[in-house]
């Protein structure tokens, strides 16, 4: 196994199972719809509260997407076979989250214009929307894959990689709306763009080697 | 090399040890002069382990999933090898169609293509038919005698190979 | 310097026997300084010129408070031990610390909500440090639900250990995102820098009361650590001997 032909098969996966990506962003999709139905469809409520409601929706979204991203690799042995294959671990941790990233964000990406059409979103913020996704996802995908390596070997893992990394999740969708929120006042945002960057940077360093950790344990 | 003992005596977790899934509880291992305990690098560089679950993608043709072990291999030799442990047919076909004797070909078909030296194989004759058994045996052969290293266990006993046994005790 | 204590310290027999004079006496000061202090910081201390008696909730809320978040620095730090130096006795520190620290961090946001209606008028506000203790607690409860849902025990003292470091980097994170957030809570009552704005008849009981928990606490999770410890290595021959002679 080399680098390159672990990652053409991982994009081979995705695109074979590209029902999952579907599913999630339906249910992302649903979780917005749901807070126009369920509080108040009124654009005084949701112009201001629009990056929120996508954000929490995303979180969720991104969630399900990458809990159980190495559970069929668990299964059939693969996991073992990237211990022994005498590559880094982190470095395939990673190649396979920068896979999943690009399947999941580029389609969420697109259904942006859609969805805060639907939410009376500012054009002034919808950019900045845009930003602090292309931004802060990365470490919300970094965060959450360690959540997927400690509890690989476990048959229902979803609720409890919930309760590990939503927490987690907190400052993410906090320097987000914050940033949307500024730029809907007018104020200036680069500073909680910077905060979301740094946030994905440090991720980027600590989480494959936590998670490779994680997956080395649960190979065993 | 052939580990024998009963189920539950510890073969699989002693291959795991050496190739470095498990970490041991105490003890060292040693590769060729060198201690490898705590960086196996040396070791896995010249090393394939097929484990009990044998890392075959159901979601991937029996091609890809040879491919994504060998890349580096020639349509000619890949078609050769499926030809030999009879897979031809099934070359496109997803992985999760094959029967469990089949899957254990396309991971084992990884044998006839690397040029590693050291073999860890567990249980690599489970599910499989009598022709592949044969097969195996005569691939084993004739990795030992240019020179190879072969550690498997398994519980049939061996026809046609001759090897040194070490029995794990409970 | 010699390190061999730090080496011992990894290993669970040497704890034991090392440790095992002091469970009682630390957990009995401990429970002493607390009666002492908050009987002291009820009936005796002067009440709160703006806040009236209903301040004396203090005597209990900043204790638990300030010892769920350095109890949770501990975790991490045990976490990073055993990633490093993998050393046995860390994980079983986490296990034995986790619900301690969870329990903590709910008395501290029962409490302060108890203050709070008195004070702000509402139970909860969404202000930096209640919420930062709530995801503390969530922090906490994350650490034991994975204890608990791993079986396997080589699994579950990596993992938790994994996650302890994790939430050891990310809780000053946490912490910063939501001072972003306004803030409403009065400001921190002891700081190690300056000298309490309080009396010291108002802060002198609240500190008997502080090291009180914190002997109370160090003894209940030396405890915890020593019956786990028996636990793992009950099949040891030194297990053994010590329940022969000495009884469970």
């Amino acid at each position: 196994m080399t680098y390159t032909s672990f990652l053409v098969s991982e994009f081979l996966l995705l695109w074979r199972r590209k029902q999952d990506v579907i599913n999630a962003l339906l249910f992302f999709v649903i979780v917005v719809t749901l807070f126009p139905l369920g509080v108040s469809s009124s654009a005084e409520f949701l112009a201001p509260a629009a990056g929120g409601i996508i954000w929490c929706a995303a979180v969720l979204a991104i969630m399900m997407a990458v809990e159980g991203m190495f559970k069929e690799d668990f299964r059939d042995g693969s996991l073992e076979q990237w211990v022994v294959s005498g590559l880094s671990l982190p470095i395939l941790v990673l190649l396979k989250v920068v896979a999943q990233w690009l399947v999941v964000i580029v389609p969420l990406l697109a259904m942006m214009p859609i969805l805060s059409e639907m939410l009376y979103l500012s054009d002034a913020s919808f950019w900045v929307l845009i930003m602090t996704f292309l931004l802060g996802t990365p470490s919300l995908f970094l965060i959450g894959v360690i959540g997927a390596a400690l509890t690989v070997s476990l048959r229902q893992g979803a609720m409890l990689v919930m309760l590990l990394i939503l927490p987690f999740y907190l400052p993410v969708i906090i320097f987000s709306t914050l940033a949307i929120q500024a730029a809907d006042a007018g104020l200036p945002y680069s500073g909680q763009l910077a905060l979301l960057l740094a946030m994905s940077l440090l991720s980027l360093i600590l989480s494959p080697f936590m998670a490779a950790i994680a997956i080395k344990a649960s190979a065993g | 090399m052939r580990i024998l003992g009963e189920n539950g005596a510890g073969k699989s977790s002693l291959l795991k040890v050496i190739v470095g899934v498990i970490s041991p509880l105490e003890g060292t291992i040693v590769y060729s002069g060198e201690d490898v305990t705590l960086d196996r690098a040396p070791l896995l560089q010249d090393a394939i382990y097929i484990g009990h679950s044998v890392g075959v993608k159901s979601l991937l043709t029996v091609a890809e999933n040879i491919r994504r072990y060998c890349p580096t291999v020639s349509p000619e030799a890949l078609s050769a090898v499926l030809k030999k442990l009879d897979l031809l047919d099934h070359m496109n076909a997803f992985a999760s169609t094959l029967s469990a004797g089949q899957l254990r070909r396309v991971a084992l078909a990884r044998l006839w293509l690397t040029d590693k030296t050291l073999w860890l194989l567990d249980e690599p004759f489970a599910a499989l038919d009598s022709t592949a058994i044969a097969l195996l045996e005569e691939r084993i052969r004739l990795h030992v005698s240019s020179g190879g290293l072969v550690v498997l266990t398994t519980h049939q006993a061996l026809r046609s190979l001759p090897c040194r046994d070490v029995a794990l005790m409970s | 310097m010699n390190w061999m204590w730090f080496h011992k310290l990894g290993s669970p027999k040497w704890f034991f026997f090392r440790t095992k004079a002091w469970a009682l006496p630390l957990f009995s000061l401990g429970c002493v300084g607390l009666i002492v202090g908050l009987i002291w910081g009820l009936a005796f201390a002067p009440a709160d010129y703006q806040q009236g008696n209903s301040f004396r909730i203090i005597y209990m809320h900043v204790p638990v408070a300030i010892l769920a978040q350095s109890c949770y620095f501990a975790l991490g730090v045990a976490g990073f031990v055993f990633l490093v130096w993998q050393m046995k006795i860390a994980p079983i520190f986490i296990k034995a610390m986790a619900p301690v620290g969870a329990i903590m961090a709910l008395i501290a946001l029962v409490s302060g909500a108890i203050w709070g209606k008195p004070t702000w008028g509402t139970w909860w506000v969404w202000d930096a440090r209640l919420t930062s203790v709530l995801v503390l607690f969530f922090l906490y409860m994350g650490i034991i639900a994975l204890q608990k849902a791993l079986d396997d025990p080589v699994l579950a003292n990596k993992a938790v250990a994994v996650i302890s470091v994790v939430g050891l980097i990310n809780l000053p994170i946490i912490k910063y995102s939501v001072v972003l957030l306004e803030t409403l809570h009065q400001g921190p009552t002891f700081t190690l820098t300056k000298k309490p704005e309080m009396p010291p008849e108002m802060w002198l009981p609240l500190l008997v009361c502080m090291i009180g928990m914190c002997f109370f606490v160090a003894g209940l999770v030396i405890w915890r650590m020593q019956s786990e410890i028996l636990q793992r290595e009950h099949r040891t021959s030194w297990v053994r001997e010590e329940v022969m002679k000495n009884g469970l």
